[in-house]
């Protein structure tokens, strides 16, 4: 067969019609009907979602200061698929991380794709061995973004700062409870990389940028937390106690000034530190107070009006047999007055007072001043401490609760009470974040201060500081914590310490002072407890003896700082051997 | 004879060249200038991406360098310091120290016991 011009032109047109429409088809199928699957698979080999690092935000004092800030690092980490030249990486990572090759052996030897070998490294440190790396045409070990939490005072103000993790998330103290403030948003950004896995900045895609976090300041001072540290290190070298807390606060807001804690630990070497000196005691340890909760028996009774100050009450000298058991004063007192009961600590007064206002009213007293309860402080692990509801109390716990026997309580909530007494009966919640705010200063939030209740009226508190002045003089028992030139309203506590198998430890005391000055204006509460401290003498371990000359050393120096104008000339301060001559300081 | 000769002349149509001529050209500029501009961005993006760099690196220096500060005046290492002698503190005399009274033209108060310290 013959096939004409026409015919032949006619074939080849619909030949090429053809396979032209069978492109068509597979262009439509491939960028219409597949459009979405290849679109996936082309933006999974070449588009990538980079990360935009955010920067946890600082923690900073009340005045500015620096207490926890970034510096930027690297972590070294390899890929075990990609590792060929296993020797050369081996020896220009241990040369330049001045890890031994030993371990850095060890952790490749692993067959994992992201081997970490170090975190944290300095930047400068980071970059040279990538260079070298990249030199000797090593594969397999790459760098990737980190940051290093450093923390510029050490193991100041320790347990309240606290400290993260390696993923720096907040796991102990401020670090911890202002997680949401300080761990910023990471941002990312979509980007398209060519064949040599580079960026095509051109085509750069959806954007959102990081948030760095919130700066926190605290309420702390660090000249007034300097001066507890010193005072509290001196304390340990003299008298070796196995924990020592002092905390300063603002009794009208509740902020804390200062707080330290003994055993404590270096932020910056937290690896090394013992469990034991990571604990803040002053809102995770509970202790039975001693005398110095005498301060409540006798507010409740002044308050419920069942005495005045001036009232006798008969302390029926230094021996009370009530309930089957005998209740002893440290020495034989007869008629007190209600402030006199508080002078000179005795432990039958405070009973008798107790008594007055009857177990369910104490009771109710006791968990008003916030006992029992959390205080609420931004700082994690918080105890509300341990008081029985009445039910459970014996016949004679009416008589030992006053004396600070058959309860715990934390130190902060100690200094919370005598806070309440200073702040003419208002409880405050305390404080130790003042604000947060933008790298730049922009507030976020502010915590202004909380009246939680008003416990007693301000006349009782008025009572009661009035009392409390007479403690810290020659006739009470802390006349070591005077500080001339201010008068000072405190209380002393000895308490025996508790035997975790049950009893007391035998020879063994908590002993604390909790004070304000100035008394008529009271600018900060103070409270120093030493637990099992070591004194030349056995028989002066005494809070009047061992923690009123620590206050009286701490409240000197604070005033001078806060710039307090004396007012009165109270004369010399009585060393603690001579108060010890007294006799009256032993309680 | 005339007319038959010209006729094997093909006439130029001056209008559609010139026509056709500014279209190519316009063409050809707007590729040209598509292709120059998509290159400056090209080069804008990745001067952009070495100013991004830049401000991260100095960034991190500022953060070295105000770690390096912090580090030296803080105040564990100010005591250090002075423990080893590098800095010493001279203490002011209390007659030195007055305090100005608000209330009082000229009147100096107390601004610390007498007793303290000594």
């Amino acid at each position: 067969m013959k096939w004409n011009v026409r015919t032949r032109c006619t074939l080849v047109c619909v030949a090429f019609i053809a396979l032209f429409s069978i492109f068509s088809f597979r262009l439509v199928y491939l960028q219409i009907i597949k459009h979405d699957q290849y679109a996936e698979l082309a933006a999974e080999k070449h588009g990538y979602r980079q990360p935009i690092y955010a920067e946890r935000g600082a923690i900073v004092d009340a005045n500015g200061e620096a207490l926890a800030h970034n510096i930027p690092g690297r972590t070294v980490f390899a890929d075990a698929s990609l590792l060929k030249n296993r020797d050369a990486a081996i020896k220009l990572v241990s040369e330049a991380l001045k890890i031994p090759t030993g371990v850095v052996a060890e952790r490749l030897a692993s067959s994992s794709r992201y081997i970490v070998i170090q975190r944290e490294v300095p930047e400068e440190i980071a970059l040279a061995l990538r260079d070298n790396l990249q030199k000797q045409n090593v594969r397999g070990i790459s760098l990737e973004h980190d940051t290093t939490r450093v923390y510029p005072n050490h193991s100041m103000l320790c347990h309240v700062i606290g400290f993260t993790d390696f993923d720096h998330h907040g796991i102990q103290g401020v670090e911890a409870s202002m997680e949401q403030y300080l761990h910023g948003q990471d941002g990312y950004r979509h980007i398209e990389r060519n064949r040599a896995g580079k960026e095509i900045v051109l085509y750069r895609g959806q954007k959102r940028e990081a948030r760095d976090g919130y700066q926190v300041h605290l309420t702390v001072d660090l000249h007034l937390q300097n001066i507890i540290e010193n005072e509290i290190d001196a304390a340990m070298r003299e008298f070796r106690p196995a924990k020592a807390t002092i905390i300063l606060m603002r009794p009208q807001t509740g902020e804390i000034l200062a707080m330290a804690n003994r055993p404590n630990f270096d932020l910056n070497l937290r690896s090394d530190a013992k469990p034991e000196q990571m604990k803040n005691r002053a809102v995770i340890d509970m202790m039975e107070p001693g005398s110095t909760f005498k301060i409540v028996a006798a507010a409740a009774a002044l308050n419920e009006h069942k005495v005045r100050p001036d009232t006798t009450i008969f302390c029926e000298n230094g021996l009370w047999n009530f309930g089957g058991r005998a209740l002893h004063d440290h020495r034989p007192l007869g008629d007190l007055s209600v402030q006199d009961i508080l002078v000179k600590s005795s432990n039958i007064g405070a009973a008798k007072l107790a008594l007055s206002v009857g177990d369910q009213k104490f009771y109710e007293y006791i968990r008003r001043f916030g006992f029992g309860d959390r205080t609420g402080i931004e700082l994690p692990g918080e105890i509300g401490g341990l008081i029985r509801p009445p039910q459970a109390w014996s016949k004679i716990s009416i008589t030992r609760i006053p004396m600070g026997h058959e309860i715990g309580v934390t130190p902060l909530q100690m200094t919370m009470a005598m806070a309440t007494i200073a702040n003419g009966g208002k409880l405050m919640t305390p404080r130790i974040v003042k604000s947060i705010t933008t790298e730049d200063g922009r507030t976020i939030a502010t915590f202004s201060p909380t009246v939680l209740r008003q416990v007693i009226s301000p006349e009782t508190a008025a009572q009661i500081g009035k009392a409390l002045r007479g403690v810290v003089s020659d006739r009470g028992t802390a006349a070591a914590a005077t500080v001339p030139g201010f008068t000072i309203s405190g209380k002393t506590g000895t308490a025996q310490k508790v035997d975790p198998k049950g009893g007391y430890e035998k020879g063994k005391y908590v002993v604390s002072f909790i004070g304000y000055l100035p008394a008529e204006n009271p600018q900060f509460v103070g409270l120093v407890v030493l637990d099992d401290a070591h004194t030349a003498d056995p028989n002066l371990n005494y809070g009047g003896l061992v923690a009123g000359p620590i206050f009286s050393r701490v409240a000197e120096k604070a005033a001078r700082y806060l710039d307090l104008e004396p007012h009165e000339d109270v004369g010399k301060q009585m060393t603690a051997e001579r108060v010890a001559l007294t006799n009256a300081s032993r309680r | 004879m005339n007319r038959s000769r010209r006729k094997k002349f093909n006439t130029i149509d001056a209008a559609s060249l010139a026509r056709w001529i500014v279209i190519t050209t316009f063409f050809a500029l707007t590729g040209l200038i598509y292709v120059y501009r998509t290159i400056q961005l090209h080069d804008l993006a990745t001067e952009k991406d070495r100013l991004e760099k830049e401000i991260v690196a100095v960034r991190k220096e500022r953060d070295v360098a105000s770690d390096q500060i912090a580090a030296l005046t803080s105040r564990s290492a100010l005591q250090r310091r002075l423990k080893e002698g590098y800095i010493t503190m001279i203490p002011i005399a209390e007659h030195n120290i007055v305090r100005l009274s608000g209330n009082e033209i000229d009147a100096i108060r107390p601004v610390a016991n007498q007793n303290a310290g000594k």
